[in-house]
């Protein structure tokens, strides 16, 4: 346990905040796992920060002072939901050029697809914002399923808190342990399916769900 | 039919000028008696997507917030051809384009499909307007690595909405207009036609 005076900060990107969100329970993983090597922690969640001045001014301060920064977030079409981009925005824009404490930054994407391969374009994004705002890339944690956890799921986050914890690479196995997606497409293709019809059913509008409101007509 | 194109410009208070590259697009888009409109999203108050899914479980096809995003949202549907245009952020899109985007979503279905080996939401409407990403650069070289991660966003854009051709280009803030111009209309060539 090397933790002592260790500080972790988590930023969740995802509109349902700290409590309601799953990329804040995947983030929540890391932070458990580092308190209990003795690390002290925070939680941010940036659809707020970014609305106040108080809270970007809080976002940054807090970013210069983590030794991990843990990202954790949805993805929104291929990339990060809006206001966590403007968070970034805000981050690189106000990190320090010289300064002497370099967190190092993990991110977590998750997504509602079954292939957790679908999270690369948003990685290399959050990498990119990494190298720009001066933050040392650790490694990219990406999940399919909506976030669903499975045990390789857990092990991989097991192995990633020591690594953090211990100030060493992440090994490769993080990845190798969540690239594959739990379940096969066709399964998960028609329990999603079954799962959007009982919603819709729910609410009165089962047999709306192919509606065009913006069906472009005439000229 | 008319045809009709539509630019997002998603310049924000970074400093970075979209204005040159909408300019450019505004006027091949104009020379092919295109309609074109152009939206400067930092003007216009669209509010963060919920995550809620309501525009797919409760009111099919329409967000449940009532803002300009549903104006957009029906725009981007209706049109032929859309622009992305941003500052290159990252290797992405602006904060600004972004909300627009992810004020999108209602104009997919919630069920899923195979498309490509990967699973993706089923289209909602018969057809989708092609794509152009026109990204503008502070970085002088232009970083091969954030051109070609800009590329790769388009392109899986372009699946995830159906988009029935795609291009993107990076070109540098400031700099030889001539260059400029030149790098846009060869974009906008690909997916419009000369």
């Amino acid at each position: 346990m090397t933790g002592k005076g260790q500080h972790v900060l988590l930023l969740v990107g995802s509109p349902k905040g700290l409590e309601k969100a799953q990329s804040a329970r995947l983030g929540r993983v890391v932070l458990d796992g580092l308190e209990k090597r003795g690390w002290t922690s925070e939680s941010i969640h940036l659809h707020e920060a970014v609305r106040s001045d108080d809270g970007r001014r809080d976002l940054v301060a807090s970013v210069a002072r983590a030794s991990v920064v843990v990202f954790s977030a949805p993805l929104y079409v291929d990339s990060l939901p809006a206001p966590a981009i403007r968070a970034l925005e805000l981050i690189a824009e106000h990190r320090p050029v010289e300064t002497g404490n370099v967190p190092r930054f993990v991110s977590i994407v998750n997504c509602g697809f079954v292939e957790p391969s679908q999270n690369d374009t948003c990685q290399r994004i959050l990498q990119q914002f990494a190298e720009r705002a001066g933050l040392e890339w650790m490694r990219g944690v990406s999940i399919g399923s909506g976030g669903g956890t499975t045990r390789r799921v857990r092990t991989a986050f097991d192995i990633l808190v020591e690594a953090l914890d211990l100030e060493i690479l992440v090994p490769d196995e993080v990845e190798r342990l969540t690239r594959k997606p739990v379940m096969p497409r066709w399964l998960y293709i028609l329990g999603g399916n079954v799962m959007w019809r009982r919603q819709a059913a729910k609410n009165g509008v089962k047999d709306r769900l192919r509606d065009r409101p913006y069906e472009r007509r005439g000229s | 039919m008319e045809k009709r194109a539509m630019i997002l410009d998603g310049a924000t208070e970074s400093g970075v000028d979209t204005r040159r590259a909408g300019d450019v697009a505004m006027d091949v888009f104009r020379r092919g008696g295109w309609r074109v409109d152009r939206l400067a999203l930092r003007e216009v108050d669209i509010a963060p997507c919920l995550g809620c899914f309501g525009c797919w479980i409760q009111t099919p096809g329409l967000c449940v917030i009532d803002d300009a995003g549903r104006d957009v949202a029906r725009r981007m549907a209706q049109s032929d051809v859309l622009v992305y245009l941003t500052p290159l952020t990252f290797g992405g899109y602006s904060s600004e384009l972004k909300k627009a985007i992810d004020r999108s979503i209602p104009n997919l279905s919630p069920l899923f499909r195979t498309v490509r080996h990967e699973v993706h939401h089923v289209k909602r409407y018969a057809r989708y307007p092609r794509l152009v990403g026109i990204a503008v650069s502070r970085d002088r070289p232009i970083d091969p690595d954030e051109e070609e991660l800009f590329e790769a966003v388009v392109r899986r854009n372009a699946i995830n909405f159906y988009a029935p051709a795609n291009a993107a280009c990076l070109v540098p803030d400031g700099g030889d207009d001539e260059a400029c111009r030149r790098t846009i209309e060869r974009t906008l060539e690909r997916v419009i036609g000369p």
